[in-house]
């Protein structure tokens, strides 16, 4: 029997422990904001299958969020079209945007790269206060049609949303595809030198780093029912890249654990209101000088050394979140022979 | 005529104002390959402080003045030496950290001073008329002097000092430098030190133009980035160049077609140089 890879069954069994949540938690405040939990992570997973992976540092991910969000809540506005058909329209503007930001981004490296994405993500939000009478301007658009009034069914979708987008760049990531990239991040000269076609490796990740991030962006606009300038402005960029960085980058996981942690801390801080974004980012800023490799490979470092002592039987989730992390841990061990240093 | 009049000294202002933000950029870009994305949240604080300092505490303005830019200049310090330092060898670390302590500082401010605009009274209140037909209240007018005598002591400090080429020597080979006796950290926390007090006293001087508030870091950023790509990442000559022409570029575009379009220049402005010539006006190269 063909063994399933770790990634699928990791997401599988996330899926699986979520997906009884709305039975036991009645709250409706509670899984609205899982589904925001949810559609970041894909936001954080396809930021990392960029950046984290590629190395193609993106300090514009809204660019693409709101590039899909954008197209989404444009269409559903003017022209009614139904979420089944705006959402991937979204994706796919989204992806055509990655692919406008990528050609010119492949002669760019390190700060400059970081540069050109910063201010290629800062137009669109221009654009769209000048435009403020298609737009909405600042305000943006409410009335777009939700993708269900039930915000159990809303759920179960972003879940899927999630399951699929996520276990796919994981699986992604896993591949030989992703081993390219990660030669890539760690040397390009050495693996063009092994005669990988980096440009084009480059290229198809921007597009399919926009083309996830646009769809996530394009189910947030409906989810909300709302599409404003929050979701193409630097702050969100800068949200997406602190969530990563804190949950570890270039696990995919990471981030996404990342994403969850802190928009449910951010929730669980709200008796202090006022403070808490300082409190929040005040963490960040310890987490990055005490913790640069994130926080879930530091925690799975911190279990793999004490297993047996401490942790007699796992969780099946921690198993399923240890399991991915070792799948990703090991293309990481066969890097040295596919890219020695020039 | 009038309108050809009005852009030059508007220009100029706005010039110098991004040259005095930018210059700090570029210098420890240069000297220390460090992207400071923190680099605005200083011009931010030193507003703030100039804030503070008169309209809340009741200080005179050169009272004032020179507390908010030690207080700055003190905050460059502790960032570089408790945050960038451990994290230097990283340029994507340093990079992250600083953006989460810009974010850090906006978020502070939020809660100290609330969201709203702040409004900072001016230094000097009376309206001049600059060739005899232009309109510009004096502060404007103070700020392109504070500026220009800033950039020109910069300039001389760099060049021609000892300690300036000791800057210069680590910028150009940081082992070179440390095997003649220069300690590169101690350059390094001096070169920190004058790009947060150049960012603070461009800060302090614009806030009463244009007011203090939470967001007001993000702007400048993106202009300080457009004038270091234009310029030439880590070159003094070719960022006040790049400055200038930024300065001008806004303003006519703003005076002569609309104030929303002249936001998108900087933006434009760094895409096409990106696109075209990487390495900037005066620059080493970005493609390596």
């Amino acid at each position: 029997m063909r063994r399933v890879p770790k990634e699928v069954l990791a997401f599988v069994i996330i899926c699986g422990v979520m997906a009884p949540v709305p039975l036991v938690v009645e709250s409706h405040y509670v899984i609205n904001l899982i589904i925001l939990c949810n559609i970041y992570a894909v936001f954080l997973a396809s930021w990392d299958l960029l950046t984290g992976y590629t190395g193609q540092i993106s300090f514009g991910h809204a660019l693409f969020i709101g590039g899909g969000a954008y197209t989404a809540g444009l269409l559903n506005f003017y022209l009614k079209f139904p979420p089944l058909v705006t959402i991937p329209s979204g994706a796919l503007i989204a992806a055509i945007l990655g692919l406008a930001l990528g050609i010119p981004s492949l002669r760019l490296r390190g700060p400059y790269l970081a540069l050109a994405t910063f201010s290629a993500s800062a137009i669109p939000s221009v654009l769209v206060s000048t435009l403020w009478k298609y737009t909405g301007g600042e305000d943006g658009l409410y009335g777009i049609a939700p993708i269900s009034f039930n915000v159990v069914n809303r759920y179960y979708l972003s879940l899927a949303l999630m399951g699929v987008c996520c276990g796919i760049m994981s699986a992604l990531a896993r591949s030989s595809y992703g081993l390219v990239l990660q030669a890539i991040r760690e040397d390009e000269t050495a693996a063009m030198a092994s005669g990988v076609d980096t440009r084009a490796y480059k290229l198809k990740t921007f597009v399919l780093s926009g083309f996830f991030a646009g769809l996530a962006g394009a189910f947030y606009c409906h989810n909300q029912m709302h599409v404003g300038t929050e979701e193409l402005s630097l702050s969100l960029s800068i949200l997406v890249v602190l969530m990563s960085v804190v949950g570890g980058i270039g696990t995919i996981i990471g981030p996404m654990f990342g994403g969850y942690l802190l928009i449910l801390l951010n929730e669980g801080l709200r008796f202090i209101e006022d403070f808490r974004l300082v409190i929040y980012s005040g963490a960040v800023v310890i987490i990055l000088l005490f913790l640069p490799r994130g926080l879930l490979p530091s925690v799975l470092e911190l279990m793999r050394r004490t297993r047996g002592l401490v942790i007699k039987s796992p969780s099946p989730k921690v198993e399923a979140v240890r399991d991915s992390a070792s799948g990703v841990d090991e293309p990481e061990a066969q890097r040295g022979l596919s890219c020695e240093p020039k | 005529m009038n309108v050809a009049l009005e852009i030059l000294v508007y220009g100029a202002v706005q010039s110098g104002v991004y040259a005095m933000l930018a210059l700090g950029f570029s210098l420890i870009f240069g000297v220390a390959g460090v992207v400071n994305l923190a680099h605005t949240a200083f011009y931010m604080a030193g507003a703030y402080l100039i804030y503070t300092c008169v309209s809340l505490l009741g200080m005179g303005l050169p009272a004032a003045l020179v507390c908010s830019v030690i207080v700055v200049g003190l905050c460059g310090l502790a960032v570089q030496r408790f945050a960038i330092r451990p994290l230097i060898e990283s340029e994507y670390s340093v990079m992250m950290i600083t953006v989460a302590i810009a974010f850090l500082v906006q978020e502070a401010v939020t809660v100290i001073f609330g969201p709203a605009d702040r409004n900072v009274k001016g230094f000097i209140d009376q309206k001049l008329e600059v060739f005899g037909v232009v309109d510009i209240d004096s502060q404007r007018m103070l700020t392109l002097g504070v500026a220009t005598v800033l950039i020109v002591a910069l300039w001389f400090f760099i060049n021609k000092t000892k300690q300036g080429k000791a800057v210069l020597a680590v910028a150009q080979d940081r082992e070179g430098a440390l095997f003649v006796g220069i300690d590169p950290w101690k350059i390094y926390l001096r070169v920190m030190f004058i790009s947060a007090v150049l960012a603070g006293i461009a800060g302090a001087f614009i806030a009463p133009t244009l007011g203090a508030r939470p967001h007001m870091w993000e702007h400048p950023l993106v202009k300080c980035f457009a004038i270091v790509i234009l310029g030439g990442l880590g070159s003094i000559e070719g960022t006040i160049l790049a400055a200038i022409i930024l300065g001008f570029c806004e303003v006519v575009v703003s005076f002569l077609i609309s104030s929303y379009l002249g936001e998108l220049v900087a933006l434009i402005m760094i895409l096409g140089v990106l696109m075209v010539k990487p390495a900037g006006l005066m620059g080493r190269g970005a493609v390596r």
